[in-house]
């Protein structure tokens, strides 16, 4: 469930640098490019992502503009990944091994071969998987300059910030407590440098 | 400085915001101004984690079920534990969220709005905007009560009265 439909984990963001004055013309192309694709069953493809309608996972056309609500961009980002389970590789592999061990009367197979049929045999067996789909919610704020995204795993925030600087050409920026600080400083008008000065506290005082 | 650098050096500055947090909440001052908006209450609600802020960077204390009356959170945070992720119920006016928060990101995470009424199937818009509005309200709140502890960090109020009157309720932990 995303943030939408239910509760949800996400982390903050603050997008460097301006809006460009023509992005009513410019993101409905850039979207487009970056919208979800599904994985060609027959390819041996384990993973896509891309943009899809942020109130319907299963809509990566787009085609009205849906994810324009003024003041905000809100799309979802979907992933999909499929799998080969680790013990029906194994298995797989084992069979594939006796098959070859006893057609070629070797007892054993060196490891170049065994990976060799190991590969073969994910190919084969990743076909047959059905894709995992999650999808992690974005809203962008288009004047405040913020984002928010669906989810907390830093690996999977990161993968999500080098995806939106390819879509849109900004670069994401973390919203973690000494930035937070700092934009409170600068707003406020003192001097940034007061951030740098802190130090802790709490236990330094007895 | 890296990202991951920068963010490991200063994370005692969101400790000592839920610590603050905590204080406020217990000693009756949760309550706090957000101008023409009114004012929101914050408080921990059900979950808390401390972890040393020394070196047993492992070592975990977790505590669940009412915090006001957990003895075993207290005396963790008396004995030098910092608090790194906690339960917290937000309120504005007869609106509530509930939402646990980390020290280290300021992330979210089981992020709860008040009820939403709109029907997703009449009006997908509708429900977007309420609970856009609604994540948006939290988070603006939020901020403020965070511009408000930073504010006080920087000043001469926060070594003079606030930081004593903080360690004095830490230290009644014990």
């Amino acid at each position: 469930m995303g943030l939408i439909f239910g509760s949800g984990s996400f982390a903050r963001y603050r997008v460097e640098g301006p809006l460009p004055e023509d992005y009513l013309e410019q993101f409905p192309e850039r979207i487009s490019r970056f919208t979800f694709r599904n994985i060609d069953e027959a390819s041996e493809q384990e993973r896509s992502a891309g943009w899809v309608n942020i109130m319907d996972m299963f809509d990566n056309r787009l085609s009205a503009m849906e994810y324009l609500k003024e003041p905000c961009i809100a799309l979802s980002w979907r992933v999909d990944v499929r799998k080969v389970p680790s013990k029906a590789l194994k298995r797989y592999c084992r069979e594939a091994e006796e098959k070859i061990k006893e057609s070629e009367g070797l007892e054993f197979l060196s490891r170049k071969r065994r990976l060799e049929i190991k590969e073969r045999v994910q190919v084969e067996l990743i076909k047959r998987v059905i894709p995992r789909a999650q999808t992690y919610d974005m809203i962008w704020n288009l004047p405040a300059s913020t984002v928010i995204f669906g989810s907390v795993s830093n690996n999977l925030c990161d993968e999500f910030a080098e995806f939106f600087m390819q879509c849109f050409g900004l670069h994401l920026k973390p919203v973690f407590p000494y930035y937070a600080a700092f934009e409170v400083v600068r707003k406020e008008g003192m001097d940034p440098a007061l951030v740098d000065s802190l130090r802790p506290s709490l236990w330094e005082v007895e | 400085m890296q990202l991951l650098e920068r963010v490991g050096s200063t994370e005692f500055i969101g400790r000592e915001f839920l610590a603050w947090l905590w204080f406020k909440s217990e000693t009756g001052e949760g309550s706090f101004p957000l101008g023409e908006a009114g004012s929101v209450e914050l408080w921990y609600d059900g979950r808390i984690v401390l972890q040393s802020d020394q070196d047993d960077r492992d070592e975990k204390v977790i505590c669940l079920g009412d915090t006001s009356r957990s003895r075993e959170a207290r005396f963790a945070l008396a004995e030098r534990k910092a608090v790194t992720e906690a339960k917290i119920r937000l309120s504005i006016g007869d609106n509530e969220w509930s939402f646990i928060l980390d020290a280290t990101w300021l992330n979210f995470k089981s992020f709860k709005t008040p009820r939403v009424v709109q029907d997703d199937k009449e009006d997908p818009d509708g429900l977007f905007y309420e609970k856009f509005y609604l994540i948006e309200q939290a988070l603006s709140a939020l901020d403020a009560v965070f511009s408000s502890f930073i504010k006080l960090r920087l000043s001469a109020d926060w070594e003079a009265r606030e930081l004593p009157a903080l360690l004095q309720w830490v230290g009644e932990g014990k």
